[in-house]
């Protein structure tokens, strides 16, 4: 099965971590992830702060270790790939560019910088390889020689595109790209994005709190809950039938700029649950609309197969689903 | 009477760093009725912060407001000694921060803190105080109310926070609460029930309400009227159906072009982007303050300042373009072919 790019079975991730009373506690930031992401693809990865969206994504860029499971990289353990080779073919793009840019070092140099680590090419041919990909990601050429702090910050994310792209990497890892930019600046990146993933045909995992930046951009779509994925299948049809009603109310919960745009009621009261005491059952049952005494119970298992969700009492994917495609209006 | 709670016109702030003076923001003018939401909006930088604090008199030492006045139901504050401040603050006008750390003090229960202010304004007895200070809890729905008392600020979740935040604001019956980006670190679950929290009580309370954000979105759920701000100046004002529906400034416009919209954006779909970037704000204005960006610029534009256009009651753009979005083509937003613009 080589035409998939990254296959997770069965992750999970657990950290140690002390309690206010010193004793030894274990937070299971992943619990038995499942995914998969085909060749040239884009999966969109959504869920509150604290699900474990960047857990995952630093597996697959292997910073981090999954306790137990599998993880494949182009159809290979991610253990046995090495660290220049598995940065060959993985790079990560993160929310804040500037914390992630060396502020001492020139454009160029930074977007050369992975080929230097892994000693590709003399310093004329890094140079020249910088230039094209500053063109590439749309940055003038007298910006080259700038330093960080002389950019924008839709330029310095351009500057991390490059320099994650100038190894030319199968996969890109982005979590929250656009986050920490302003909306006339974020849809360039997107634009860029866009443009890019087709061109190079890459990869893609985009990592992003804002539903409708994963709409614009994906071919599929998982949603995660503490460290789950409660639903997942191509974007069209999750954002226009979700099963599940945890996807249903982030779908709700998105504000579209429009004149007689009514704040939704949400139906989800309580707070997302500490990972440290995860709820009986279903992990979601305690906010759910729809829950009931076997969802306090029994976890669901998955169902579907193309769609996929977990939940005992799934949404008909009728009318009720309707939020994403005609905005509620007062 | 039911006059304007908040009237401001042409604040100006001026902070002189390093031989220069930069001028953040230029001309405001606003105004607050009763029971109104009215949402600032604009990106990063703007000046909606700075505004928000000159409102409150809490800029920082080195900045220099001006203004023809800023009125609270009629009384210029504006003026008001550093005395009259601490009756208003807290009292009669309060802040709602995007991070709830800068008005909690780590240090002390939540009880304590909530005791004190009301203690400040009214004279009430501690258990009478205390007793006010579970009925708002509860009533900004945070649950438990009794035993977050004694709870320290660090022990509570982000959106519990912000809704503690939230009644210590409200405890004594402002007249005016500004909120600056009061859901922007929270999740969109969060948010819609912050949002909806602050709807709810406003619609009870009749307060004024000012919500800072620059988030198009959190506008169009909430607000009654906008005030539109780029580089420290209002660039359009108007009824949130009439700014979201009928745009008038480009910049307004190319705000909307930008932003993904899902049912409406076609996956994919080249989205309209602003190019150039916002310029530094120093220096007096030769020019519009848009010009460098906006691709219907005139010749006209660059030769002077732009007034403010009244276009109807409560409906004004600073832009000298005929106010007609219809007879523009705004796939033009799409079309740059750089993000750059000449400077
Ligand atoms: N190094 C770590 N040590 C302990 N807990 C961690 C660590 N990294 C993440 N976590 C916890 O794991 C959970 C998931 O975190 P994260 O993957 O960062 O979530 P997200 O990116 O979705 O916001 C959170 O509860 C977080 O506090
Ligand atoms: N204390 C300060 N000293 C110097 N410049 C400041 C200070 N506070 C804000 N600014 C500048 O003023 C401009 C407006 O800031 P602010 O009101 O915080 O914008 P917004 O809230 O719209 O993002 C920004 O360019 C900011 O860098
Ligand atoms: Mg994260
Ligand atoms: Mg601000």
């Amino acid at each position: 099965m080589t035409s998939d790019a990254l296959i997770m079975r069965g992750v999970t991730r657990d950290y140690p971590v002390g309690t206010a009373f010193g004793r030894k506690q274990t937070l299971r930031a992943l619990r038995g992830i499942d995914l998969t992401v085909g060749k040239g693809r884009t999966l969109g990865l959504v869920g509150e702060s604290g699900c474990g969206k960047s857990t995952l994504a630093k597996i697959l860029l292997g910073v981090e270790q999954a306790s137990s499971g599998e993880v494949l990289v182009e159809g290979r353990p991610i253990s046995g790939y090495g660290r220049l080779e598995r940065a060959g073919l993985i790079q990560p793009v993160f929310q804040d560019p500037y914390s992630s840019l060396n502020p001492r070092m020139t454009v160029e140099t930074l977007i050369a910088a992975p080929l230097a680590v892994r000693g590709i090419g003399d310093s004329a041919l890094r140079r020249r390889r910088a230039r094209e990909m500053a063109a590439l990601v749309g940055l003038p050429d007298h910006l080259v020689s700038s330093y960080p702090s002389q950019l924008s910050g839709g330029q310095r994310q351009r500057v991390a595109i490059a320099r994650a792209l100038i190894g030319e990497p199968r996969i890109l890892i982005c979590d929250e790209p656009t986050s920490a930019l302003d909306v006339s600046v974020q849809s360039q990146i997107l634009n860029l994005l866009h443009r890019l993933k087709s061109e190079l045909d890459l990869t893609m995992i985009l990592i992003s709190h804002n539903l409708a930046v994963v709409h614009h951009l994906a071919d599929e779509v998982a949603v995660m809950y503490l460290g789950q994925i409660v639903e997942s299948g191509p974007s069209a049809e999750v954002f226009a039938r979700p099963r599940h009603p945890y996807t249903e109310a982030l779908l709700k919960a998105v504000l579209p700029p429009r004149a007689g745009v009514r704040l939704p009621e949400l139906g989800l009261e309580a707070e997302f649950p500490s990972p440290l005491r995860p709820p009986s059952g279903c992990a979601f049952h305690p906010r759910c609309r729809v829950a009931d005494g076997l969802c306090a119970e029994r976890a669901p298992e998955r169902d579907g197969t193309n769609h996929s969700f977990r939940c005992h009492h799934p949404l008909g994917g009728g009318d009720q689903a309707a939020a994403m495609t005609t905005p509620e209006t007062a | 009477m039911d006059g304007p709670i908040l009237e401001v016109a042409g604040l100006r702030v001026d902070i002189p760093v390093d031989g220069s003076t930069l001028r953040p923001v230029r001309r405001v003018d606003l105004t607050v009725g009763r029971g109104e939401t009215v949402a600032i909006v604009g990106e990063s930088g703007c000046g909606k912060s700075l505004t928000a604090l000159s409102i409150m008199g809490l800029l920082p030492r080195s900045a220099r407001p001006s203004s023809d006045h800023v009125r609270l139901k009629g009384e210029d504050i504006s003026k008001a000694s550093p005395r009259r401040w601490r009756k208003l603050r807290g009292d009669r006008i309060a802040m709602i921060f995007q991070d709830p750390m800068t008005a909690l003090d780590p240090c002390y229960r939540i009880g304590d803190q909530m005791v004190e202010i009301l203690r400040q304004h009214r004279s009430i007895s501690r258990s009478d105080a205390q007793a006010r200070a579970v009925e708002l809890l509860g009533k900004v729905g945070v649950p438990t109310p009794e035993e977050r008392l004694s709870q320290f600020p660090h022990q509570l979740s982000g959106g519990l926070r912000q809704r503690v935040m939230i009644a210590m604001a409200l405890l004594c019956e402002p007249e005016l609460v500004i909120a600056d980006e009061p859901t922007t670190a929270l999740d969109v679950t969060i948010q819609a029930q912050i949002l909806r929290l602050l709807r709810d009580i406003q619609r009870e309370t009749g307060i004024g309400l000012v919500l800072i954000t620059h988030d198009l979105g959190v506008v169009a759920g909430v607000a009654d009227r906008i005030v539109v701000m780029y580089g420290g100046e209002v660039v359009e004002t108007g009824t949130c159906d009439e700014v979201l529906g009928a745009p008038l400034h480009p910049y307004t416009e190319g705000l909307l072009r930008s932003i993904p919209v899902p049912g409406e954006t076609r996956q994919g779909e080249r989205l309209g982007f602003i190019p150039g970037v916002v310029p530094r704000q120093s220096g007096e204005q030769t020019s519009c303050g848009f010009l460098k960006r906006c691709p219907y610029a005139m010749a006209e534009c660059a030769g002077g300042p732009v007034a403010i256009r009244d276009i109807a009651h409560g409906r004004g753009v600073r832009c000298l373009l005929p106010p007609d979005p219809g007879a523009r083509d705004p796939g033009l937003w799409t079309r740059f072919e750089t993000e750059e613009v000449a400077s």
